[in-house]
């Protein structure tokens, strides 16, 4: 426990990184004037292709890949620099989103000097964007249930099954899947392995899902006899699920785990501004910021341990449990605080915006691993299992 | 061994001796501790004064694991106060008058003290009391009185007594030194709690097996370290936020989790051991009954936090613009 505690002993950004904030800044507010609250809320599901073409010209993207695949050579800071100033100003990242943190640093990892030729210089200039293919209908939070399978012949494999709440497959180029390639899912984690697949092969059916609010970003996919040439295998057969696990480390204790309600808690600042005599607002107000900072001095000390090549992944899923109440206490908090003062008037902007992140706040603490399963990771992290 | 343990290792064996769990609660009625002679000479008192001043010359960062240790161990006299006090007389370029244990108190302008609860007694003698930017070191009263309702003896200023020392301070200063140091000492005290509850369902068996392997126990166990890493970055941030004194912005945050977090601590530690938690025998009872006190010292969350919100308001960037503004300021 003391070492739990030590893991999250002050870091301080690079000077180095920090140099990087002001340009952003820049380039943020040209692309994001005039965009109202309500939409730059849906930053993380916010598909804007041009966006993301505009970010990969200014280098951008794949920031912390290697130049020589296309990248930007830069380090774990510089990409947490970049990623907080789009997420506080809600840019829509989803285009990019998943190549760029995932795919990317995956096939870097684990790739074949082919594919990495083939695929990360058209993701760092926004030419091909990537969907990750994990759920199935009978595999959420057991992962290692997948059914989907991969079966090997002579001239690559034959993927039969189907995926699903696959975010913006309807728009990407390609998924990176966990599928089964030997064994049955009584065997759980062994037998898993990664493939790249070409969304665009022959048998394979998109269906987008409507979600609560009304928008459409998730999708199921039906493999039918898709036909895979043998350099779709990502890493090793069978390794899938170690691989699949190193990415989870760096997906969960990034500033996205704590600023999915930004935009929101910013908009309501504005409108306190506003309002005389909002003491309750303002001590309501402080305390979310309060557990704001401390979050992000914390994610600043995994990020630390990322950049040193440590894979803090106990850490990263404490900060995305802690992170994600707290992105989900936000709408909670203003909603109370607007409707005890029916007298104060509020913009539409501002009750779009609380609308919307009321609505898909339940999602903050299902992707990417939910609640119950990473307090079984910290439990294990302590010792009790 | 790195310069952190060879601080921090001779002051826990000091803690050892000086602050067992025994002489924690001896301090609570008695209202005096027999150990300040050695805590003084041992030198860690005057860690933060300047080497020119006589002192050892330490940063602030340097002395948080000591306060957090000191937490830890409930250890029942005002260390970091004293520390702190001598620190601030000494950067005036003057002297404490007194070598006993001196405690911190923060006053309004009015003189009343900036704390619904005062300072346990515990042995101090004076009080260092800031009231507007003046800050002066005043008697407290020694005798007979009644603890309170935590079962404490309480600190009450002579009223009659002169002032020994008179300093300038700037406004707020003690106020944020001491809501700091309180979180500092809550986190510390925390992290025990976290121990001694995983001790508890590690070995408690029900159904035939310890409490810990039950999943319902587990997920509650991850809240309250969740509860804890918190408390204890906070603290930290409270402490070092500058090099020199806590900015007021950095005990809100400081003090704002820890209230925060003892709330989660208490609750999650005190289910978790049932019925035997609630007895006075159990070492438990030492710690929650000290955290619910310093909840309600030197502001609470709800206090503090309203500080932040006042602050953010003022920035006319994004609340990350604010947020790191208001770590480097």
């Amino acid at each position: 426990m003391a070492g739990l505690l030590d893991s999250f002993s002050h870091a301080d950004i690079p000077a180095g990184a920090e140099a990087l904030r002001p340009q952003v800044k820049a380039f943020l507010a040209e692309q994001m004037a005039g965009r109202p609250a309500d939409a730059r809320a849906r930053s993380w599901s916010g598909f804007d292709a041009d966006f993301s073409r505009a970010v990969a010209a200014r280098g951008w993207l794949g920031l912390t890949l290697p130049r020589e695949y296309g990248g930007g050579g830069a380090d774990a800071f510089s990409r947490f620099v970049l990623v907080e100033e789009f997420l506080a100003a809600g840019a829509p990242v989803a285009a990019h989103w998943i190549g760029d943190r995932q795919s990317g640093p995956l096939l870097l990892h684990y790739g074949t000097e082919a594919q990495r030729r083939h695929y990360l210089p058209r993701m760092c200039a926004g030419e091909i964007f990537f969907c990750i293919g994990m759920s199935e209908p009978n595999a959420g939070s057991d992962l290692a249930s997948v059914r989907t399978r991969a079966i090997g012949g002579e001239d690559g494999w034959t993927l039969n099954g189907q995926k699903i709440w696959t975010t913006y497959a309807h728009k990407s180029h390609y998924m990176i899947a966990l599928v089964r390639t030997s064994g049955t899912s009584d065997d759980r984690q062994k037998g898993l392995s990664q493939f790249i697949i070409d969304l665009s092969l022959p048998g394979i059916d998109i269906r987008p899902i409507v979600d609560l609010t009304g928008d459409s970003h998730f999708n199921e996919v039906f493999f039918d006899d898709v036909h895979l040439p043998a350099d779709a295998l990502v890493g090793q057969e069978g390794a899938g699920w170690a691989q699949v696990n190193a990415e989870l480390a760096f997906e969960r204790s990034g500033p996205e785990r704590i600023y999915s309600s930004i935009v929101l808690l910013d908009c309501w600042a504005d409108h306190l501004r506003g309002v005389p005599d909002a003491h309750a607002g303002l001590a309501v107000l402080g305390r979310l910021l309060a557990r704001m900072a401390v979050l992000r001095e914390m994610s600043i000390a995994v990020t630390a341990r990322l950049a040193a090549g440590e894979s803090p992944v106990i850490e990263a899923a404490l900060i995305k449990d802690i992170g994600t109440a707290l992105e989900q206490e936000i709408p909670v908090a203003i909603a109370e605080a607007l409707a005890a003062h029916p007298e104060v008037p509020v913009t539409d902007e501002l009750l779009r915006t609380l609308a919307f992140v009321s609505q898909v706040a339940p999602a903050y603490s299902l992707r990417g691993g939910t609640r119950e399963i990473l307090r079984g990771m910290i439990a294990r992290g302590l010792g009790l299992r | 061994m790195d310069m952190d343990d060879a601080l921090l290792d001779p002051f826990k064996r000091l803690l050892e001796r000086i602050s067992t769990a025994q002489m924690v609660r001896a301090s609570e009625s008695a209202g005096e501790v027999a150990s300040w002679v050695e805590i003084d000479g041992s030198g860690f008192v005057d860690a933060l004064v300047p080497e020119a001043a006589g002192g050892v010359g330490l940063s602030l960062a340097d002395v948080v694991p000591l306060l957090l240790a000191a937490g830890g161990a409930l250890l029942p006299v005002a260390l970091g106060e004293t520390m702190v006090a001598r620190a601030l007389v000494a950067r005036a370029g003057k002297a404490l008058p007194v070598t006993t244990p001196v405690l911190l108190w923060p006053a309004d302008q009015e003189g009343r003290p900036r704390s619904l609860i005062a300072p346990a007694l515990a042995g101090a003698t004076h009080a260092f009391v800031q009231q507007g930017k003046q800050a002066s070191v005043r008697p407290l009263m020694q005798g007979d009185a009644a603890p309170d309702g935590f079962g404490i003896v309480a600190a009450r200023l002579d009223p009659t007594a002169a002032p020994l020392l008179v300093v300038e301070l700037p406004e707020d200063a003690l106020f944020a030194w001491a809501a700091a140091l309180t979180a500092a000492t809550m986190a510390g005290a925390m992290a025990r709690v976290l121990e001694m509850t995983m001790a508890h369902v590690n070995d408690r068996q029900q159904f035939g097996r310890p409490l810990g392997k039950f999943q319902a126990i587990q997920q509650q166990m991850s809240m309250l370290a969740e509860a804890v890493a918190m408390a204890d970055v906070a603290a930290r941030i409270g402490l070092t936020g500058r090099q020199d004194a806590p900015s007021r912005l950095d005990a809100a945050i400081a003090k704002t989790v820890a209230d925060e977090s003892a709330t989660t601590v208490c609750a999650i530690a005190h289910a978790a051991h049932g019925a035997i938690g609630i007895t006075r025998e159990h070492d438990l009872s030492l710690y929650v009954r000290r955290l619910k006190r310093w909840q309600l010292s030197f502001g609470s969350a709800a206090g503090w936090s309203r500080i932040v919100g006042e602050a953010r308001l003022v920035e006319t960037g994004n609340s990350v613009d604010f947020i790191r503004a208001m770590r480097h300021d």
